[in-house]
């Protein structure tokens, strides 16, 4: 209308989601689990930043990697860590694995109807000292796995684990089975590979490569002297173990 | 008389145009396009142009093509990069091309820069923007040095330094900064190095190679893949796989050379044989 | 026994200048009241055993409740005014079903004593204007006992909100003598039968009637079962064994 009012009425809408790009993937071994993830955060075609971790350690023996809306992704990783520590005061001792897992969904489900934009993948090791792998999705359904992968490069990199991991359109040779479980060197370089060729042929993933490789207690981190620069994340002298290796991974 | 059907027209094919849009209004949207989220640029030096580019070639987030050339022919003096639409940018440069050379070969001259702007900027405008190509047009003629961008709806301007497509940002931060008159050769292709590069690293719609073309009065030099920033590295593993991993259902071997009987139906060694002599 | 007697017995929530609150001190005192209730801890279980006062033959003695389920490795014995301890149990339940829901794990025996522990201290409080929730403490005690990863475990709570772990512990009118008994007769190594009978006779000593499978309770918390009160073929069996 002339003064400025309008003649129907007008909706506007807020929307406060984005994505942000980037992979996360696990993979268990019989006794330990690989959690890994870029560290590139996008919007657009542009880079907001090319270190944003989305792989974060919540106890001696669990990792946890988000992704999706990196803003929820982070507030999210802050409540769990909160909910750790309040566990840890209310029952002095760390909340075991699979515990987290049901905490995550529950705390996941309680944002029903406005949720937290994030595809969580928790991993690390079960009480019985197996490695374990947990996905969800953004509104706390979970199952245990052994392998999965989540965000922008899911679609590149799930059926290359499917393959690899588990020997899916794979006959064994003659007289022979596949293995249940991988060594730890070949889950790394299956990790390594899936993410030099993710950020091959996706835009939103690369710059860099963060790697939380969580060993079972008295087993020994066997194939992982051969990664340079594996620094180790330990607080127990006889413990579970825990390591991040960090990786490059191309700029453009 | 009713044109036969093998016949086709020229310009575009609309018959599908209907058919189209009621799947669209059904739920199924068209094919994407393959788009050239792009870094291209052209600057102007002492001698003449340089224009640049990046080879990303996506659709939406996947990298299609790690290595395209987004440099195209034009003459042998003018050479047009391209943005947008691959299709698009591909096919009208190439129709412009043919249609510069049968101009210069009925005009009897060294063909210039303002014409292929001219064509390309009618056949854009007369598309609407329908034809998604947004491009750099440069190169040299008996005017001198002639460095233009043209935009998907036809709209052109002519500049000493241009950049387009989705890294034009970045590589026009460069332009900025260090552009100035009258650069020697060497500096200028390293400023076109580094505003394609500014594209590469900072935009996720352009990445890998440099390409560039230096135009001058009296050569054309295309440097394909002029810097290689962005090689693959050495994988971790080998993923062959041994013989016999693929399973099968069902075996059936044919042969493919079927067995023949020839028989003679002339001469049945009654007739004489012809003589040759 | 209370020579300082005064207008500081009434509210809950005021000292005495002495630094007492009376109001609890009686609560404790209730339980004294209470019939006799026995929990010894063994390294293969708990073994909680209550006395039932059958005060009339008329009464249905089974109708008596005084040892209830907490959660499947969660049991709870009570002594003093066993209403409130309802109050207190539903507290408990509802807790460790949160916890199995939000966690997937059982909730720790001292997890949940706390939490029971955490609500009979609510007495007195209120928020703003509103009434208070609870106007006096709770006048009983109770034995959890229970099973979690730090093995079979037994807990003793009172109305001041204090809990502490024992290895054999009874409340109630009999609770003096047949503590010091339990001290006599515990000890480390003792199988979940042993520990059946010594509730059994520590109970039979400071009971008035004649024990019999009518008038006592027996319940244990085993790692292969969980929790379970005996019923009273199980329990004869245990009495004719004493």
């Amino acid at each position: 209308m002339p003064d400025g009012s309008f003649a129907h009425p007008q909706q506007r809408q807020f929307n406060p989601y984005s994505d942000n790009g980037g992979t996360i993937l696990a993979i268990a071994g019989a006794d330990f689990t690989v959690i890994a993830g870029d560290t590139r955060q996008s919007e657009g075609y542009s880079i907001q930043t090319r270190y944003a971790p989305k792989v974060f350690r919540l106890t001696d023996r669990a990792v946890l990697a988000v992704n999706g809306f990196a803003a929820d992704g982070n507030m999210f990783v802050k409540k769990v860590k909160q909910r750790l520590e309040w566990y840890r005061h209310a029952h002095a001792k760390d909340m075991p694995l699979r515990a987290i897992a049901r905490l995550i969904q529950t705390m996941l489900y309680a944002q029903r109807f406005f949720p937290y934009y994030v595809y969580n993948i928790l991993g690390g090791i079960e009480e019985d000292g197996t490695g374990a792998v947990y996905s969800f999705d953004p509104v706390g359904s979970y199952e245990r796995e052994a392998c999965r992968a989540a965000g922008a490069a899911q679609s590149l990199v799930q059926p290359f684990l499917d393959n690899q991991i588990y020997f899916k359109n794979q006959k064994a040779a003659p007289g022979t089975t596949h293995p249940a479980h991988l060594p730890l060197s070949d889950v790394l370089s299956i990790v390594i590979d899936s993410f030099t060729s993710a950020t091959e042929r996706h835009i939103e993933v690369g710059d860099g490569l963060e790697i939380y490789v969580v060993v079972a207690q008295g087993r020994s981190p066997q194939g992982l002297d051969a990664f340079r620069g594996a620094q180790e994340l330990s607080t127990q002298p006889n413990g579970d173990r825990m390591f991040i290796i960090r990786r490059e991974l191309k700029k453009d | 008389m009713a044109t036969a059907s093998v016949y086709s027209g020229p310009g575009f094919d609309f018959t599908n145009e209907v058919r189209n849009n009621f799947l669209t209004d059904r739920g199924i949207p068209l094919p994407k396009a393959t788009s050239t989220g792009t870094t291209i640029v052209g600057c102007l030096f002492k001698d003449g142009i340089i224009l640049g580019a990046d080879t990303r070639a996506t659709e939406g987030p996947i990298v299609a093509d790690k290595n395209c050339e987004k440099i195209h022919y034009i003459t042998d003096n003018i050479r047009c990069c391209g943005a947008g639409t691959a299709a698009d940018t591909e096919f009208t440069t190439a129709l412009i091309s043919s249609n510069m050379e049968l101009h210069a070969l009925s005009t009897g001259r060294k063909p210039r820069v303002v014409t292929a702007m001219t064509m390309l900027k009618q056949m854009l405008f007369r598309y609407q923007g329908h034809i998604g190509a947004a491009l750099v047009l440069g190169g040299v003629d008996v005017t001198g040095p002639q460095l233009f961008t043209i935009h998907p709806h036809g709209s052109t301007d002519k500049l000493p330094y241009v950049t387009m497509g989705s890294g034009s940002l970045a590589a026009m931060a460069v332009f900025e900064a260090q552009w100035k008159p009258n650069m020697e050769r060497a500096e200028a292709l390293d400023l076109v190095c580094a505003a394609i590069s500014a594209g590469i690293f900072n935009d996720l719609g352009s990445g890998s190679n440099v390409d560039a073309c230096v135009i001058t009065a009296s050569h054309t030099e295309m440097l394909r893949n002029f810097v290689k920033p962005n090689e693959r590295v050495q994988k971790e593993r080998s993923y062959t796989f041994r013989r016999g991993t693929t399973e099968w259902k069902k075996e059936e071997i044919r042969a493919l050379v079927v067995e023949e009987d020839i028989t003679h139906i002339t001469g049945r060694g009654t007739e004489e044989a012809m003589d040759t002599s | 026994m209370f020579l300082t007697r005064s207008e500081y017995d009434r509210g809950v929530n005021t000292f005495s200048p002495e630094g007492r609150l009376f109001q609890v001190e009686y609560a404790i005192e209730a339980i004294k009241l209470g019939s006799t209730t026995v929990g010894v801890r063994t390294p293969e279980g708990v073994v909680l055993g209550v006395e039932k006062r059958v005060q009339s033959p008329l009464l249905e003695s089974s109708s008596i409740e005084k040892i209830m389920e907490i959660d499947h490795h969660l049991g709870c014995a009570m002594s003093g005014l066993t209403a409130d301890a309802r109050t207190m149990i539903d507290h408990a339940r509802v807790t460790a079903q949160n916890h199995s829901f939000t966690y997937d794990e059982r909730i720790k025996v001292e997890s949940v004593t706390q939490a029971v522990c955490d609500l009979a201290l609510r007495f007195g409080e209120s928020v703003h204007d509103e009434d208070a929730m609870m106007s006096r403490p709770f006048g009983v005690a109770l034995l959890i006992a229970g099973i979690d990863e730090l093995g079979p475990q037994l807990f003793h709570t009172d109305p001041s909100g204090t809990f502490v772990r024992y290895d054999a512990k009874a409340i109630g009118s009999g609770s003096e003598a047949a503590q010091s008994e339990l001290q006599d007769k515990w000890h480390k190594q003792m199988t979940l039968q042993e520990a059946q009978i010594l509730v059994l006779k520590v109970l039979k000593q400071v009971m008035e009637e004649k024990l019999d499978h009518h008038n006592v309770q027996l319940a244990q918390v085993t790692p292969t079962v969980g929790f379970e009160i005996l019923d009273e073929v199980r329990l004869k069996e245990i009495i004719d064994l004493m």
